[in-house]
């Protein structure tokens, strides 16, 4: 059953991430909108910036219903974990994600339903910015707990080792220190920057494809203007993740060693490593890949000035996590590589004034690397995730400690696979058809006729 | 000395407001079903803005729950593993639904009423598993606490959780029609009211008979006052305002607590020793009032905006 719980909730929260990533987005894309729209009004503009709402309203929709999927699952399927969380100061941050929550539903009811109700010139802009500030104050939230479980704080276990048993006791020493762990700056900064640039990729691949297919004009002209803004979020977000990544990873170093030593794939502890792509262990020794001579101790060196560098061996072999994360990782840092190669290419026609859209080549290449970032996005989490096991409290409790094991979970947990198989391709249906089939200007009220006005 | 459990009433008034939404999507749900055509503008105009309110509302109860009874956690997840998850099923079929037939133009067979009479039926579906969570929180019925689980064959053995789920649907077949003022219906709004009411009542009686009390008077009153002052014609417009049903239904919720409070599932789980306790109390304390002041001046400016919308229809009639 522990494999079981472990699936259910990474296929769930893996599926969860995608509409996360869209939402974030995709409010950040409104709101510059809405700050340009602000500055000069134009038909056009105040058209698109509806239509991108509608997207928004109907990925904030099944967004909420999926949060509330994960939020209730790790009940259900981790009743352990969510015990310990309930009983410390980081069930703070799910409580405070509630009025984040608020914020951003009341923001958005008001900006979308209410339209023209305020006459203030500033009100959709203003509106759009509240919404967009709750979205991110919710993955700002959610992301502390998930640095927590990382390197956790506030609190013990009453046990000899510090451990957690069936007989446990937690005991807190501080209720609000879970909401600023040493690794809580930085994992905030790297997963913000990561999401908001994987989910802008994602709805550039969608504008280029449109860019491609499109044979009208004005819907060229609309496309060209958001393609030019996702272009420059899009390389402002890839140098972010760069930074904030070097970062997370000399805050691994720092704080979870064993967690570092197996995505570097360090057999031992030592000095002067290489950086290794690839490879597996044999025998203690790392076999196959390529080795990029004394490049890992430089980093870490000039990351965090540690020269003696963390190795598996130091740690018991029941405490490592499966050594495929070194892969995982090795992907992660070439495709992050890859992308900003592509998009180091397209500052360059930006420097040079040239038109990136009339290079097919280059449209091509955004439709196919859109949604490579959203893959390399999915194999960062799953880097970061499947790095912690066993544990699901670094070095204080497992998954297996956390889990339950009732086998009635096993009927409805494939029904909610299937059930996420069938919305999240209908969700992207709806995201496309809603925004193709409203060109005209509208409002949002209900229509006599069904439906909304159109 | 006798101390006031804070937290436990500050929990149980987050779930009455949120059940309080989302019987009025109950009844929007129900009245969907049976009169589409006639009702839907109706309807519509309240649900549309409001579904993810109440959404937002069930998730601040789940956490909030989280946070006040930390020890309750692993019995709920080992009793009612299967039904939370179909719970989950159905509110993402909710939420799609509504929120696909909001923008949906017709193409093929896909249009606005099937997506919202999914809405509907998804909507009816979570109330019914909701209702049979919650008559085992109040009587215990079909749940054993020594081996922690739930038998729905037991349960549908047991008289009160039927009267518990047929009370409750006819309650909100009565006030539907208040709440959506439609007045073709309300020579049907008391009659059902009144028997909703004694066949809850009964229910109550049945699921818990250690716990039931003479409370129980406070919030029939509440509730059989709805469709009365909706039948005296100078007083309907205080209950056909929305806000008002809204506040009074929460208030009628809330003046059910003594069914599960000092003690839950039939008098056999003492609420106050599963009660968070030590410094954790403060934080919740803190966060609740911080978060409900957030929460109060966002609803004033949705009711500022509901008001301000409300009379330039009225100055700008469709």
């Amino acid at each position: 059953m522990v494999s079981f719980d472990r699936f259910l909730f990474a296929f769930t929260i893996g599926s969860h991430i995608i509409l996360v990533a869209m939402s974030i987005s995709l409010i950040l894309l409104i709101t510059v909108f809405e700050y340009f729209n602000l500055r000069k009004r134009d038909e056009a503009q105040t058209n698109l910036i509806r239509r991108l709402k509608r997207v928004f309203v109907i990925s904030f929709g099944v967004g909420t219903a999926s949060g509330i999927v994960v939020a209730v699952e790790l009940v259900n399927l981790f009743p352990g974990f969510m015990t310990v969380v309930s009983e410390t100061g980081i069930i703070g941050a799910f409580y405070l994600e509630i009025f984040a929550f608020f914020l951003e539903t009341i923001a958005l009811v008001l900006y979308v339903y209410f339209e023209g109700v305020f006459k203030w010139k500033y009100t959709n802009f203003t509106l759009a910015t509240i919404t967009a500030f709750g979205t991110l104050l919710s993955a700002v939230l959610i992301t502390m707990v998930n640095a927590w479980m990382n390197t956790p704080n506030g609190f013990y276990f009453d046990t000899a080792n510090g451990m957690y048993s069936s007989t446990a006791k937690v005991v807190v020493t501080n209720v609000w220190a879970p909401l600023a762990t040493v690794s809580t700056f930085s994992e905030i900064v790297h997963v913000l920057s990561t999401t908001v640039f994987a989910g802008t990729m994602l709805i550039g691949s969608y504008f280029a494809y449109r860019y491609v297919k499109s044979r009208n004009d004005n819907d060229r002209n609309i496309f060209r203007s958001v393609l030019r803004k996702i272009s420059g979020i899009s390389i402002i977000g890839i140098v972010l993740a760069g930074i904030t990544g070097s970062n997370e990873m000399a805050t691994l170093l720092k704080y979870q060693p064993l967690k570092y030593a197996a995505m570097d794939l360090n057999p031992t502890p030592g000095t002067g490593f290489p950086e290794r792509l690839f490879g597996i262990i044999s025998n203690g020794k790392v076999v196959g890949g390529i080795q990029i001579p004394g490049l890992q101790a430089l980093l870490a060196k000039l990351e965090t000035g540690i020269v003696q560098l963390p190795g598996l061996s130091s740690y018991p072999q029941s405490t490592w996590p499966p050594l495929w994360i070194h892969d995982t990782f090795d992907v992660m840092v070439i495709g992050g590589l890859i992308l900003g190669l592509y998009l180091f290419i397209l500052f360059l026609f930006f420097v040079f004034k040239k038109e990136y859209v009339k290079n097919r080549p280059m449209l091509y290449l955004q439709i196919i690397l859109g949604l490579f970032a959203f893959f390399i996005y999915e194999d960062g989490w799953v880097t970061d995730e499947v790095g912690r096991q066993p544990w699901i409290i670094y070095n204080m409790m497992t998954v297996s400690q956390a889990s339950n094991y009732s086998t009635s979970l096993l009927i409805p947990g494939y029904l909610i696979i299937a059930f996420y198989i069938i919305v999240i391709p209908s969700t992207f249906y709806f995201f496309a058809r809603i925004f193709n089939s409203t060109r005209g200007p509208e409002n949002l009220s209900p229509s006599p006729q069904g439906g909304v006005d159109h | 000395m006798l101390i006031i459990n804070y937290i436990f009433y500050i929990d149980f008034a987050i779930f009455s407001v949120f059940v309080t939404l989302f019987i009025t999507e109950i009844m929007g749900g129900v009245m969907i079903l049976i009169g589409w055509d006639r009702y839907r503008k109706g309807i519509l105009d309240y649900i549309v803005p409001v579904w993810e309110v109440t959404g937002t509302f069930a998730a601040f109860w789940v956490v909030a729950s989280d946070f006040a009874f930390p020890k309750i956690l692993i019995p709920v997840a080992d009793i009612f593993p299967w039904m939370i998850m179909l719970f989950l099923i159905l509110f993402v079929a909710r939420n799609s639904t509504i929120v696909f037939a909001e923008f949906i133009i017709k193409k093929g067979w896909l249009d606005e009423r099937k997506l919202y009479s999914g809405y509907a039926f998804s909507t009816l579906l979570i109330a019914i598993v909701v209702l049979i969570i919650l008559s085992g929180i109040i009587g215990g019925t079909g749940i054993n606490l020594s081996t922690l689980s739930f038998s729905a064959g037991s349960w549908a053995l047991n008289a009160g959780g039927w009267l518990f789920l047929i009370g409750a649907v006819i309650i909100a077949l009565g006030l539907a029609p208040v709440f959506y003022n439609v007045i073709d219906l309300k020579k049907i709004t008391l009659p059902f009211t009144a028997l909703g009411i004694v066949i809850s009542t009964l229910s109550f009686y049945i699921l818990s008979p250690g716990t039931f009390s003479a409370m129980v008077i406070i919030p029939v009153i509440m509730t059989i006052l709805i469709p009365v002052l909706y039948l005296i014609q100078p007083l309907r417009m205080i209950v056909v305002n929305k806000l008002f049903f809204i506040g009074w239904g929460s208030i009628d919720i809330f003046s059910m607590n003594f069914m599960v409070y000092p003690d839950a599932f039939g008098g056999k789980l003492p609420v106050d020793a599963f009660t968070t306790s030590g410094p954790m109390t403060g934080m919740f304390y803190a966060i609740s009032l911080a978060g409900i002041i957030i929460l109060g001046i966002l609803v004033i400016f949705y009711a500022f905006a509901v008001k301000r919308k409300s009379i330039e229809t009225i100055e700008h009639p469709v």
